[in-house]
């Protein structure tokens, strides 16, 4: 490690004063394979563009493919951002200011992440307007439009004084003062951006919940939402903080510097592990309901979902007990007791769990047939689909890795080097 | 949505246009699948099109009694978009207004032009009747002549599916506004997958009319529909004489694991 | 989306829907417009400075904001939210009001690590002290900690005489090339004289009718106060770092930025001056 202060570091003048940030030279070097990363991706995305999805492998069956798959899971593993903001300026827990920072800025890489997939995954992308212009209140995902489109710019907005408050940039007046006033409008921002997560996490999940031409996807709810609906709200703001707990222990790692305290991390495990719990719990009770009133009332039976290889019972098993409630117990019960290690693994399966809903949800309802003369089918992505994902994940590491050089991401980890 | 009042003013009359379709007659010619493309102007698919991305608005699935020789019975199902009546699942999924049922026809319409090419109807079809444009529509030297004019081209990125020739409805309406009468006639306008079938075994009318073919046929014993217990009333009725041909439509369809149910 | 454009309805959920986005729609608009404005008023230099030491003591780190009281042992632990400005802080006037036993280990006028500290002065938490003269004015300067960090060979933007300082507002700039440092104000009140190089960076100011200088540290505070800033300094500069070590306990070196790169000094002084 080097200890001697940014030695060697040439944008000094960028960096936050009392942190220790690797050399210039190094930290670019091991953006390199990240840039090249990006540099693929971006070509996939051209080709897509330039000539359409017929580069992507999805097809009529599979209209919705790895892409809006691994959208619904960027999308639940950043909703983070919204709830810890909920938690620290709505319910006052101020010790999660300590993830705040970094907290907006992996929900402000996760949403226009999703959001720039889901431009290149329409056909029409200059068309996305209509939507806003000429709406149709009765689709879910008018209503997932909506609240992204609205929350990214409150996203941007939360962004944008952590950005001000670079060394370099608070120096111009109108940026600090700027910074200042946005600053105390955050209240209201992060109430707004709770309202908005809210909706659209619970949209995404009815996306699928009303599907009534899809059994297995199909869910009875709550008035006019169904009841992934709120299993998507409750996954997601438990998926959220282990998500964050996740990147803090990679973002340490990676830095090899302590960057919050452990109470955070084990305060993040608690949430997250009694969220789950009640998820698990709901989920069951859903799954349950789902098997013995729903399946039955259209005429078939649950079993009959999980006989298609490789989708068998195996994936409700996972998605239920492995991944849901054996991490969630962990989190609960062993934040606090626990090492720091344990945590960010019960995290990660967490994390694999929400990815694994999502991808049940998306990817195995389209694959299931619905007419007794239809076929079961898989798709195998394309490379395109592939690198334009992979574009995503090189543009939110790039993205991070700047906020977290330039920008005051971690308050704490200037007390942290005492510790 | 769509103002009802306003298009019932020009025919005075409400129709929900329905079909029948006869599978026990029916040969697995394809021509309806041909017709259909031809008189709708789908573009020949590109070398790298599969069965599963090509435009196909009419399909014929085949199905079998799940017997071996020489017990082995078959049966054919031309499905398109069966113009569901009751809450369609992919209207109200459309983020834009762009598929909408006619009131007065009772027919599911696509808006091309409107459309975003998010694809979430064709999550939400249960018949798989939805088609996207994976490709631009490109016609080889010369077959751009032999385009239907009634019928407008559809871009790269876009949705379609079967819309009951609509342009035929349309043009039977003004022939018989030409004609000095308010109605069109039974028979005047029928699909084009109806009109090309060789052995007749598709019947095409309002299902309103109780005095028409397909009425009676809808009504009858052997008629069923596939998917019935979703509820979306689709307005597709199959025919059969056979009863395993009619439990098909129903079936689980995790039954015909074992059998090896192909869509070829 | 608006009542003239083709899809609209007049239907119990559309106009829900929509006037629930339009509503969301108008408090982003409208908060972000409140903050724009805002933020253009608040484009003045007085308020600048405010928000700039709202912001600097915001960002300081919680070791760096210990009460003094808890210097003196008065209160357990304690860390400030009020900005070092005792003058408007219930805490502490409530402590002052009542006489108590402190236990500092430093009696006044005992000196950490050589560094003198003078009984008749009070210092502010941003190493300056003032000095309250027979005729009534403040003398201000660096104390020997932050003299010692300075540049020795530096401009000083020293303020006209005339200029209104305020409580944690800009007092001075030290400048070194494209390096620059910040000494916050430790009173409130008009510059009637300055000092330059020669005279060791002083002002005098007149403190106005009500002066009132009950947020700096005095008497027993300022011994712990000093050694924590030590402590502080010795972090900032990377502790086993060899190169510059204070550790020994013994003087201050006369001139640590000579000894340490350029650019990376700006920050470490920048530090101790508060600034983040």
């Amino acid at each position: 490690m080097d200890r001697n202060r940014n030695n060697g570091t040439k944008d000094i003048r960028l960096v936050a004063r009392g942190v220790n940030r690797m050399p210039f030279g190094k930290f670019l070097y091991l953006l390199v394979p990240w840039l090249i990363i990006l540099a693929i991706g971006m070509y996939a995305i051209f080709l897509c563009l330039a000539k359409g999805l017929n580069q992507t492998n999805m097809d009529n069956r599979f209209a919705f493919g790895v892409w809006i798959f691994l959208d619904l899971s960027i999308i639940a593993l950043g909703a983070g951002a919204f709830f810890t903001g909920f938690l620290v300026y709505i319910l006052k827990r101020e010790e999660l200011r300590a993830v705040l920072n970094s907290a907006v800025v992996i929900g402000f890489i996760c949403y226009s992440g999703a959001i720039l997939v889901l431009m290149v995954d329409v056909g029409q992308p200059l068309r996305a307007w209509f939507t806003f212009w000429h709406p149709n209140i009765h689709s879910m995902l008018t209503e997932v439009t909506f609240c992204i489109t609205c929350y990214l710019v409150v996203l941007s907005v939360e962004y944008a004084p952590i950005v001000l408050r670079n060394k370099k940039l608070k120096e111009v007046p109108a940026f600090l003062a700027m910074q200042y006033e946005l600053h105390r409008i955050m209240p209201v921002l992060a109430g707004v951006g709770t309202f908005l997560s809210f909706f659209h996490q619970g949209s995404l999940g009815g996306l699928f919940g009303v599907l009534q031409g899809h059994p297995f996807a199909f869910r009875e709810g709550l008035a006019i939402w169904p009841t992934t609906f709120f299993l998507f709200i409750i996954s997601a703001a438990a998926a959220g903080p282990s998500f964050i707990l996740l990147t803090t222990w990679i973002a340490s790692r990676v830095s090899r510097k302590r960057l919050v305290s452990d109470n955070v991390f084990a305060l993040l495990a608690r949430i997250s592990g009694s969220l789950l719990v009640v998820y698990v719990m709901l989920k069951s009770i859903d799954t349950l309901t789902w098997l013995n009133r729903t399946v039955p009332s259209l005429g078939l039976s649950g079993i009959g979902f999980f006989l298609w290889a490789p989708f068998n019972i195996w994936i409700l098993f996972a998605e239920i007990i492995v991944f849901g409630l054996v991490p969630s117990l962990f989190l609960l019960f062993g934040s606090g007791r626990l090492r720091t290690g344990w945590l960010v693994a019960s995290s990660v399966m967490v994390c694999c769990g929400i990815v694994l809903n999502r991808f049940v949800m998306t990817i195995q309802t389209l694959s299931l047939p619905t007419m007794s003369f239809d076929r079961f089918m898989i798709y195998t992505p394309s490379w395109q689909e592939i690198a334009a994902f992979l574009f995503v994940v090189a543009y939110g590491v790039i993205i991070y890795s700047l906020s977290f050089r330039y920008l005051r991401l971690f308050p704490q980890e200037i007390e942290m080097k005492v510790n | 949505m769509t103002n009802g009042n306003q298009v019932k003013s020009l025919t005075g009359k409400k129709h929900n246009f329905g079909m029948v379709i006869d599978v026990d007659r029916c040969t697995g010619c394809g021509a309806c699948m041909i017709a259909c493309a031809v008189e709708n102007n789908v573009p020949p698919g590109p070398v790298d099109a599969t069965d599963r991305t090509g435009i196909t608005l009419m399909r014929v699935y085949k199905a079998d009694n799940g017997m071996d020789f020489p017990d082995n019975e078959s049966v054919f199902f031309p499905v398109s978009c069966q113009q569901c009546e009751h809450h369609p699942p992919c209207v109200s999924v459309c983020p834009q207004n762009a598929v909408e049922v006619d009131p007065a026809t009772g027919i599911v319409g696509q808006i091309p032009v409107r459309c975003l090419g998010c694809r979430y109807c064709m999550a939400a079809c249960p018949y798989h009747a939805r088609y996207f444009n994976w490709w631009d529509p490109v016609w080889p030297e010369g077959m751009e002549r032999s385009l239907n004019p009634d019928v407008s081209l559809r871009m790269r990125g876009v949705v379609e599916k079967c819309n009951f020739c609509f342009h035929r409805l349309q043009a039977a309406r003004e022939k018989a506004a030409a004609e000095g009468r308010d109605e069109i006639k039974e028979g005047e306008y029928i699909p084009a997958c109806v009109e090309s079938c060789p052995t007749s075994a598709m019947t095409f009318g309002d299902l309103l009319d109780e005095g028409s073919e397909v009425y009676r046929l809808a009504q009858s014993n052997g008629s069923f529909r596939i998917l019935e217990r979703l509820g979306t009333g689709p307005k597709i009725y199959y025919f059969s004489e056979r009863e395993w041909v009619r439990n098909i439509a129903e079936k689980d369809p995790a039954s015909a694991l074992k059998r090896g149910a192909t869509t070829d | 989306m608006l009542p003239w454009v083709y899809g609209f309805t007049w239907q119990t959920g559309n106009i829900i829907f929509l006037s629930i986005f339009y509503s969301v729609v108008a408090v982003i608009l409208g908060s972000f417009s409140i903050a724009a404005i805002r933020a253009f008023r608040d484009l003045k230099p007085d308020r600048l400075d405010e928000i700039r030491w709202h912001f600097d003591f915001e960002s300081l780190p919680e070791f760096a904001k210990v009460c003094r009281h808890a210097f003196t042992g008065e209160v357990n632990q304690r860390v400030c939210r009020n900005g070092f400005d005792c003058r408007t802080c219930k805490v502490h006037s409530k402590i002052t009001g009542v006489p108590r036993i402190t236990k500092s280990v430093y009696s006044e006028g005992e000196i950490p690590f050589g560094l003198k500290i003078s009984a008749n002065c009070l210092y502010h938490r941003g190493h300056t002290w003032v000095r309250v003269e027979s005729d009534g004015t403040l003398t201000l300067g660096l104390d020997k900690l932050a003299e010692g960090l300075v540049w020795s060979q530096c401009e000083a933007d020293l303020p006209a005489v005339g200029t209104r300082l305020h409580v944690n507002g800009t007092g001075w700039y030290f400048r070194k090339e494209a390096s620059r440092a910040r000494v916050l104000s430790p009173v409130d009140g008009e510059v009637i004289a300055v000092g330059g190089r020669k005279e060791g960076f002083y002002l005098k100011v007149n403190p106005g009718n009500d002066s009132d200088l009950r947020h700096l540290l005095k008497g027993l505070e300022v011994g712990p106060w000093m050694t924590s800033e030590v402590e502080r300094l010795e972090m900032a500069l990377g502790a086993s770092d060899g190169a510059v070590s204070l550790a020994d306990g013994g003087v201050l070196l006369d001139n640590i930025a000579a000894n340490y790169p350029e650019q990376g000094w700006e920050d470490i002084l920048a530090l101790m001056l508060l600034e983040s």
